[in-house]
């Protein structure tokens, strides 16, 4: 891979290969049909740190453009509520969608002794052609009931898909039955594909459900001196596992983590913390807000993603319960863990530093993952998320400016109040004025453009064809996304790291997760396979 | 590992646990994908087309291009007209494929979205260029599963296509069914060292097994083209190779342009390679090389040689229909005693055509189409087997019973050996044969007391 | 083959002019199937002499991918064919999607092949083309000859103008084609000339005045077709006028439906709204 346009360490990205951030932004825009192109214009965009420029995220997914967008049945049921291990998921729908969710996305889960693990059991309806016709709510009360004679849950919870949503079956309706008839937790999400314009819909529908159906049932008191509950992180490839551990070695306890590996105890418990962190903004925002209003938790944004953005997080931790003794806990933990990471990324950053990454994926990891490249002396040129809305790029404080649309208008958003027994502010009104005017900064997102480079490239729910100019371009030595991209972008001989699987490697969160992700990109820029490529008698 | 599971079997009606089939629509796909330059449309939500993307990259590890409708609410209330028509003006305006191949989902289906009218409708208006094919199938999700998908994809091309020009056409049809693209390799390698001229169809070798070359094309050189498709109607014989996944499109071309055909089981197995070859011989009029005929023989010196650690061994074999019956005949064949032979997908076919293969062997054998993984791991528990033969869905249950599982058929989301290596054919049993024991020995290598464990076998 | 769908606003009594009609078309020797698309199944009983038929979806459901043309066509009035969908109860489901079911289903089986000899093919179709599924008569292929029937009554007129609009739509790719109004009279004040005018408005014709007779309800108790309860009836006589009408009809139109606002004036000239 040539390399020989860098970008400078601090500066903008001025040119690579030659070409300008504002040339290649007309390249990808040039060619395409002109609706297409007028649409594609307000998702792909020069980026200014300093003031944002506005992006049309989370809007309409053009027909006939090869996406990497899924549906909102795949956030809900596949990311947000999936990867809770100890209740039924039961999918009313066709045989596809259950099918589909069924242990390929890679939220490990390593249930305590005692504790069920229902992970491995894909559960569907499979709807025929009759209950198209004649409905299909029976099938579903019956299936409700099957499951729970053989598995004996501690709860069920039911996905609508499409033609579910279109033919009216009142799921809600079977599962308020089941529930008195069974006696456990029996809910519903209406989370048909259709809805909304992304995964993204499905998350908040997945947030409202949990909220609604789980959040705050037990009030068994959870005794820990500093309790918090990390959101949005999904356990992949055990990166909830190195965080846990990490927050253990501090003396912080997790009650929950929303959701990766964590059982339906945990979450009906998980109201008793004291605060909560947010690591993926987009999918669960939603849950720390509501949280924040009905229990007076607070919350704020964290990355464990690289070893700077750990060791900030953790610090932020330690100075929001202000404790001298986890402050102190903290940095010997830090410096402790810091002298391992070090010399690998030393190491590494010496043999990649100048090395240009891309990264188009989901809702949060594109703006994560910059800083584990960052580690290790890499510059991402462009970034761009599968599924956001305007405040994971821009920043929450635009959030008052976004135009709420037909497509989002139909996701509910909840009414909630504060709770007349429980609520009780974690932290004194004193107490957080005074961390805020110290800087301290709650409720918040900065988004992803703020933290980017001067002119790099913005490109939201990018398309095949863009990718494929970007790549022939820029010439980016590695790039990050998903599983539909890797293999075209592989072909053109580009290393592709999938960032939804790993490809099956990780953990890549906390100080060691970053250590494995150095040498795996290490391996990845080092592999001798692309050299190959030639054979001797062309050379 | 599974360990709700137990060895009473469970009583249900309404739900399936751990399913052996998936919807129509990825079957749809993965058939378009064998015409050259053709790009597989899903009209519907874009969940489809992102999940049956996924899935089949994860088995063939290869790029697969497909676009979407991309329905909303709005699309499911007021129908999928504008979001298919601004699709083909970005599909043709983008990517200008020579044919798009538009299958349907539940969410069309449901609403009755009538896709002949829209394209003919967008062809009038100009939305389709000159020289451009749009075909469709209807595939809705609640009926049959991914094999009926394929069969109607492939019957699509030539319902749509195939045309009796009255032209003098040598090349034998051969339609393979669901098989990976190393198999159709191996199809069109038998009917060269035959010297049959074919037109395979759908042929997704050089399609989704492409080289390393560092170049991206989106169509490759692979895939059956127009020009074959059109011919499919001239040709004096089709040989399909599989009754889920060939026999409807080769029915459909008989009726449509009276082209006899030859219905038989994939060749999988001796035997039913031998048919294959047979059958083609004699469309072609050709003799059977000697080459042809040592490398069966290859194969038979290997199920004699190895023949005693088959013998008796209880299987299950689980999967698509077509692979399971042709797998089913392989595994008799070697010895093997098919105690569970399971399909997801719906047909009272697969359960009389097992049972005409297994009735007289082996009387006592449970043969279930319409069946789930629960239900096999149930049967499992309560009367084990010695060997599971199945794709990745199985590894589960191997595990948590502690039985080998040699993977055939799709998906393999797991292992490589499938990309490169073809099932059919007597080289493909030769593969299998490999499989089949490497897996039973290395296990009893694995657990046998020390005494037994023997440096030569 | 003629292909033909009655269209018309629920109640307005398409299900006893299509049976009627058909008797007079099968009494003439020729050979009809009638294809109910209408969940209550009330599309046949009165050539099948009060019969519950089972219906296509029903049987379906029972017998699963075994079902023979057998099991769900049954012989009617003069070796009428009569099949009806069915669909689900009220409130439930997806009747549309039970049409385009049923319909597959039955060319499937062979129902329309040529070696069945039929003349007529008769679809009788719930209310108005509210959905794909209630479209699918209308589909390429499928009908291609349309007869709304309508009354004076200003809602009849209305969901005749509606179903225009959905002809139009299919009329624009494929070989569907208005073949009239057949005006099923309510005594209404200049009924007929409103209709004949309605019917010029939109480019087609009214192809017969079923007057309003007691004998039609005469026969219904009796569950039958006037025409097999008794022949001899005048009302009889205007549905073989009918039946001679449809099949000597050769103005089959692309429709021009009316904005409401015209439609709307034409019922005051006619003294509706006075």
């Amino acid at each position: 891979m040539t390399t020989e346009t860098q970008p400078t360490e601090s500066g903008d990205i001025a040119a690579i290969e030659g070409v300008t951030p504002e040339q290649l932004r007309a390249q990808l825009l040039d060619g395409l049909p002109s609706k297409t192109q007028r649409k594609r214009a307000k998702q792909v965009l020069v980026n200014d740190p300093d003031s944002p420029p506005e992006i049309g995220a989370n809007s309409r997914t053009i027909p006939g453009i090869i996406t990497q967008r899924g549906c909102t049945y795949a956030g809900c049921r596949g990311v947000v509520i999936g990867p809770i291990h100890d209740i039924l998921h039961i999918t009313h729908g066709p045989v596809g969608c259950g099918y589909y969710s069924w242990m390929t996305r890679r939220n490990l889960a390593r249930p305590k002794p005692g504790e069920t693990n229902f992970m491995q059991y894909c559960m569907t309806t499979d709807m025929q052609e009759d209950h198209i016709v004649f409905g299909g709510e029976k099938r579903l009360a019956e299936a409700i009931r099957e499951a729970y004679r053989i598995f004996k849950p501690k709860a069920i919870s039911v996905y609508a898909t499409c033609p579910v949503g279109l033919i009216g079956d009142d799921i809600h309706a079977v599962c308020r039955q089941a529930k008195e008839e069974l006696g456990i937790n029996v809910f519903g999400f209406s989370c048909e594909g259709y809805k909304g314009v992304s995964q993204s819909a499905g998350h908040h529908i997945a947030n409202n459900g949990v909220f609604k159906h789980m959040v705050g049932l037990d009030d068994t008191p959870v005794e820990a001196p500093y309790k918090i509950n990390i959101f949005g992180e999904y356990n992949i490839g055990g990166d909830a596992w190195e965080i846990d551990t990490l927050l253990q070695k501090c003396g912080i306890k997790v009650l929950a983590t929303l959701s990766g590996d964590v059982s339906y105890d945990q979450i009906t418990q998980c109201h008793q913390a004291d605060l909560n962190v947010v690591m993926c903004h987009r999918s669960i925002n939603y849950m720390a807000e509501m949280m924040e209003k009905k229990f007076g938790i607070p919350w704020f944004k964290v990355n464990f993603l690289g070893a700077q953005s750990t060791a900030k997080s953790l610090r932020k931790i330690a100075q929001f319960f202000g404790d001298k003794v986890l402050i102190d806990r903290v940095e010997e933990v830090i410096a402790a863990e810091m002298a391992a990471v070090r010399p690998v990324q030393e190491e590494i950053k010496a043999k990649h530093q100048g090395k240009k990454a891309a990264l188009f994926v989901g809702g949060s990891r594109a703006h994560h993952y910059q800083d584990l490249f960052a580690d290790i002396g890499i510059t991402t040129v462009s970034a761009g998320y599968e599924f956001a809305h305007r405040d994971d790029y821009e920043g929450r404080d635009v959030l008052p400016n976004i135009k709420i649309d037909a497509d989002s208008r139909n996701i509910e958003e909840l009414d909630v109040e504060q709770d007349p027994v429980r609520f009780r502010p974690r932290i004194s009104p004193e107490a957080k004025a005074k961390l805020v005017e110290a800087g301290f900064t709650f409720s918040d997102y900065q988004g992803m453009m703020r933290e980017m480079k001067k002119r790099a490239l913005v490109i939201d729910d990018i398309s095949h064809h863009e990718l494929e100019t970007l790549i022939k371009t820029w010439k980016p030595d590695i790039i990050g996304s998903g599983i539909k991209d890797k293999f075209i972008i592989e072909k053109m001989g580009v290393p592709c790291k999938q960032l939804h699987s790993y490809d099956y490697g990780g953990p890549y969160a906390a100080f060691t997760g970053a250590i494995n992700f150095y040498k795996e990109i290490d391996r990845m820029l080092s592999t001798k396979v692309w050299s190959f490529v030639v054979p001797p008698w062309k050379n | 590992m599974l360990n709700s599971t137990t060895a009473t079997i469970s009583e249900r009606n309404a739900l399936v646990v751990n399913p052996a089939k998936t919807c129509q629509p990825i079957g749809a796909m993965y058939a378009a994908l064998g015409l050259h330059s053709c790009m597989p449309h899903s009209h519907g939500s874009q969940g489809c087309c992102a999940y049956h993307r996924s899935q089949l990259t994860r088995h063939f590890k290869e790029p697969v291009a497909a676009t979407t409708s991309s329905f909303t609410e709005g699309a499911s209330v007021f129908g999928g007209l504008a979001n298919l028509q601004q699709a083909l003006v970005n599909i043709f305006g983008i990517y200008n494929p020579d044919i798009v191949a538009v299958h349907t989902t539940c969410l069309s289906e449901v609403i009755g979205d009538d896709i002949p009218t829209i394209i003919k409708k967008s062809r009038e208006e100009g939305k389709i260029p000159e020289g451009k094919v749009v075909i469709h199938a209807n595939t809705p999700s609640f009926v049959g599963s991914n094999v009926t998908g394929f069969a109607n994809m492939c019957t699509a091309f030539v319902t749509y296509l195939a045309e009796k020009s009255g032209a003098e056409a040598t090349p034998t049809n051969v339609f393979p069914g669901w098989l990976d693209p190393s198999d159709m390799r191996e199809i069109k390698r038998l009917a060269a060292e035959l010297g049959a001229p074919i037109t395979l169809c759908p042929d997704t070798s050089d399609v989704l097994d492409l080289p390393q070359t560092g170049i991206y094309e989106m169509y490759p050189k692979g895939g059956t083209t127009l020009a074959q498709l059109k011919g499919l109607g001239d040709s004096p014989r089709t040989i399909a190779l599989g009754k889920f996944t060939a026999h409807p499109a080769a029915e459909a071309l008989e009726k449509k342009c009276g082209v006899p055909f030859d219905a038989l089981d994939a060749p999988i197995g001796l035997t039913n390679t031998d048919l294959f070859i047979d059958a083609l011989r004699q469309a072609a009029g050709v003799e059977v090389p000697a080459s042809i005929e040592a490398e069966r023989g290859r194969l038979l010196d290997a199920m004699s040689d190895i023949g005693q650690y088959f013998h008796n061994v209880p299987v299950a074999i689980f999967g698509d229909p077509d692979t399971v019956i042709a797998v089913t005949r392989y595994a008799l064949e070697l010895g093997m005693v098919p105690k569970y032979v399971f399909t997801g997908a719906t047909g009272k076919a697969f359960e009389n055509r097992v049972h005409e293969l297994l009735d007289g062997p082996c009387p006592a054998a449970i043969v279930k189409a319409q069946a789930d993984l629960l239900e096999l791991h149930e049967r499992i528990k309560g009367d084990p087997v010695k060997l599971i033969i199945g794709n990745t869905h199985g590894k589960h249950i191997a595990r948590a019973e502690d039985i080998p599982l040699v993977r055939v058929g799709f998906p393999i989301l797991d292992r490589v050996g499938h990309r490169l290596f073809p099932t059919v054919g007597y080289r493909g049993a030769m593969r299998l044969l490999e499989k089949f024991s490497d897996a039973l020995l290395d296990h009893h290598d694995r657990t046998c007391a020390e005494e037994w464990f023997e440096l030569v076998q | 083959m003629r292909k033909i769908a009655i269209y018309g606003k629920g109640g307005i009594g398409k299900s006893t002019t299509t049976q009627n009609t058909v008797a007079g078309l099968v009494e003439m020797g020729r050979k009809v199937m009638v294809v109910g698309c209408d969940p209550k199944a009330d599309s046949t009983r009165l050539l099948l002499g009060g019969l519950a038929q089972k219906s296509v979806l029903d049987t379906l459901r029972e017998e699963g991918e075994d079902v023979e043309l057998e099991d769900i066509r049954s012989e009617g009035f003069c070796k009428s064919l009569c099949v009806e969908s069915g669909g689900p109860e009220p409130g439930v489901g997806c009747a549309g999607r039970g049409i385009i079911t049923s319909i597959n289903m039955l060319e499937q089986l062979g129902a329309y092949e040529e070696s069945v000899g039929l003349d007529y093919v008769f679809y009788d179709v719930l209310g108005d083309v509210v959905c794909g599924g209630f479209a699918m008569p209308i589909r390429e292929g499928k009908a291609e000859e349309i007869y709304i029937v309508c009354s004076g009554e200003m809602m009849a007129m209305y969901a005749a103008n509606n179903i225009c609009k959905g002809i139009v739509k299919f009329a624009k790719t494929g070989a569907v084609r208005l073949g009239g109004l057949i005006c099923n009279s309510r005594k209404v004040d200049r009924e007929r000339e409103l209709i004949e005018e309605l019917a010029s408005r939109l480019g087609t014709q009214m192809i017969h005045f079923v007057p309003r007779d007691n004998d039609v309800q005469r026969a219904e108790i009796n569950r039958k077709t006037v025409i097999e309860w008794n022949p001899e009836v005048p009302q009889a006589n205007e549905y073989r006028t009918l039946a001679k009408a449809i099949e000597g009809n050769t103005k089959k139109v692309i429709p021009t439906p009316l904005e409401i606002e015209e439609l709307e004036s034409l019922l005051m000239e006619y003294g509706l709204f006075s």
